[in-house]
């Protein structure tokens, strides 16, 4: 295990993190074509950051730096790193990014598709996710886990916890869609609306009962219940905040401009969903690191890593 | 895998594909009217003609404008430090902007308006970014006929029209850049224009392929020129989504018909947004109904 790499990998995954809320802001003021040229903005490298421009091209500017940082993480877990499955995550890692970045330049380029903006703010998911593995799979609790007794009683805790992370990634996509189907002064479709309130009856309904499955059976292993506890209470703050931000939203098309209520709550329903998604993942990874496949006991779960 | 566990991943999953599957119905966005494709047959009309005229009148008490915050760019506020929403702009009961054209109709000798056609003018008209702020707010042009666009600001703008019928475009203008031309190939009703620099900035241009068509100024007056003596469809629109109004008229040689009109505050603000359905759905999920 090495420290030092697994402090980068967070620092990368909280500059992920900090650029997803930079990414929602340039959405929620509409400045995704604040400038019509990428990857310069109106044809400089360092433009006058006014207007919706300072959304618009402070996201390019974290963006970079974020690729920065995954290049070097890249390097740093090819040199240190010797599980073969994690370096080949690192280089997973900068091509997602790479990829990210055109999918950002084509928003610009083909003015805002909704299939490419949509599958930007998908990708960006998916990118924190990678990140947040790698802080995981780097870390000394990963490393040092032991294996944990499941009860034999319902279903294996992994699987539920699947269920709830694809669950939680569907609610992303039709989130994102939803997001990128209509500007703050346009009415958002219904029944993309309808669509996402389901989703999250859906994602209530499924991460709640295995939040509440690993607290009851697991209670005691904070490696499986903080990660629980986290993902319960990031998904009640979660309702909150949608509720709040359908409420803006709603008001929205009769504001003169993006307003900073529905700005601020729009943006933080987005980093809440991302940080419920990467919570789940947490609990997700360690179910899979700690107990069996099966109630019958596995004969490969959490065999102890080499660092 | 058991039993149970089938169970709750095909739940899990058929819940989430269902709530896919209800997002993958049609949103069907219609045109905003602008029945104008028509073929030309007939060629350019010659002969008298007369003008329909009106005044746009509103009806109770207008919402009043709301002020602009313009701090994210300091240039907008020094240049227009009152800058305020102008999509209802009201003097004496008499409304201004409301985009007033010849829909359809027939020209006396039978022959339909659509089978006529006019040469666009060759003279540009202006669209100008002045205070972080369009000038003017709307206006009409002819298919084909140039539209000069200019930045009057010391401050970066980007022009961005959103039509439905007309390819979508957007451009950046810095402060100093020089005028950009454009034109649209198609008639559209109307076509939105946007800043995403400030996006308090909107303007709508009309797109006819025939001249028959006027803005109402602030006297609320608008006068339709050079139309062939028959019988009309008129109608005026306005912006936020606000149901068109339309009227029969009947123009003669050199006749004067008059064609008034009158929007409400009942409708002055945006449509009825399909979301204010959505309390009675989402509420429930709150316990709060």
């Amino acid at each position: 295990m090495n420290r030092g790499l697994n402090r980068f990998a967070i620092l990368v995954a909280c500059a992920t993190f900090f650029l997803i809320i930079a990414g929602a802001l340039v959405t929620s003021h509409d400045a995704g074509l604040a400038t019509s040229d990428w990857p310069l903005s109106n044809g400089q490298v360092f433009p006058k950051m006014v207007g919706n421009l300072f959304w618009e091209h402070g996201h390019r500017m974290v963006a970079t730096t974020v690729g920065m940082l995954t290049i070097v993480l890249m390097i740093y877990i090819l040199v240190k790193e010797k599980r073969s499955w994690v370096r080949k995550l690192g280089i997973f890692a900068l091509l997602a990014v790479i990829a990210q970045g055109l999918l950002g330049g084509l928003t610009v380029k083909l003015m805002l598709p909704l299939w490419v903006s949509s599958a930007h703010a998908t990708l960006a998911q998916l990118f924190f996710c990678t990140t947040v593995s790698l802080a995981i799979f780097t870390s000394r609790s990963w490393i040092e886990a032991r294996p944990i007794e499941e009860e034999k009683e319902g279903p294996p805790l992994r699987y539920l916890c699947t269920a709830a992370l694809v669950t939680i990634f569907l609610q992303l996509i039709l989130g994102a869609t939803l997001r990128h189907s209509a500007t703050w002064d346009q009415k958002p479709p219904i029944e993309l609306i309808l669509a996402h309130i389901g989703g999250a009856f859906a994602v209530t309904l499924i991460l709640g009962g295995t939040g509440l499955t690993v607290l009851r059976r697991h209670k005691g292993e904070k490696f499986l219940t903080r990660p629980a506890m986290i993902a319960l209470s990031l998904l009640v703050v979660q309702l909150f905040l949608g509720v709040a931000a359908y409420m803006t939203r709603l008001a929205s098309p009769k504001d003169p401009q993006p307003l900073n209520p529905m700005v601020g709550i729009t943006v933080a329903h987005v980093a809440c969903g991302a940080l419920v998604f990467v919570s789940t993942i947490v609990l997700t990874l360690r179910t899979y690191r700690v107990l069996p496949a099966t109630n019958e006991h596995s004969t490969w779960a959490a065999r102890p890593q080499e660092s | 895998m058991n039993k149970q566990t089938k169970v709750w991943l095909v739940l899990s999953i058929a819940l989430s594909l269902l709530a896919v599957g209800s997002s993958c119905g049609g949103n069907k966005n219609e045109n905003a009217g602008g029945n104008t494709n028509a073929t030309a047959g007939a060629g350019p009309y010659s002969g008298p003609t007369g003008t329909i005229s009106g005044v746009i009148s509103f009806e109770g008490t207008p919402p009043a404008p709301k002020k602009i915050d313009t701090a994210a760019d300091p240039v907008c506020g020094q240049k227009n430090p009152n800058l305020m929403t102008d999509d209802t702009v009201v003097k004496d009961g008499k409304l201004a902007n409301v985009f007033v054209y010849v829909k359809e109709g027939t020209v006396d000798g039978g022959k339909k308006l659509a089978d006529y056609s006019w040469e666009p003018p060759t003279t540009p008209l202006k669209l100008d970014q002045n205070g972080c702020h369009y000038v003017p707010h709307v206006m009409g042009v002819m298919v084909n006929q140039k539209i000069q666009i200019t930045n009057s600001d010391a401050t970066q703008h980007n022009i961005h029209w959103t039509p439905k019928n007309n390819p979508e475009w957007n451009q950046s203008q810095p402060n100093g850049a020089p005028p950009i031309e454009k034109t649209f190939g198609r008639a559209e009703v109307l076509v939105p224009v946007k800043c995403n620099q400030h996006p308090w900035m909107r303007s709508y241009i009309g797109v006819l392929k025939h001249p028959l068509f006027d803005v109402s100024k602030d006297t609320g007056a608008y006068e339709i020129k050079g139309v062939p003596p028959g019988k009309y469809t008129v109608v005026a629109w306005r912006e936020g989504g606000v149901p068109e109004k339309t009227m029969e008229v009947t123009v003669t040689a050199n006749g004067a018909a008059k064609a008034d009109f009158s929007f409400g505050a009942a409708t002055t603000s945006n449509a009825p947004s399909s979301l204010q359905m959505m309390p009675a759905i989402e509420f429930p999920m709150l316990g709060k109904h």
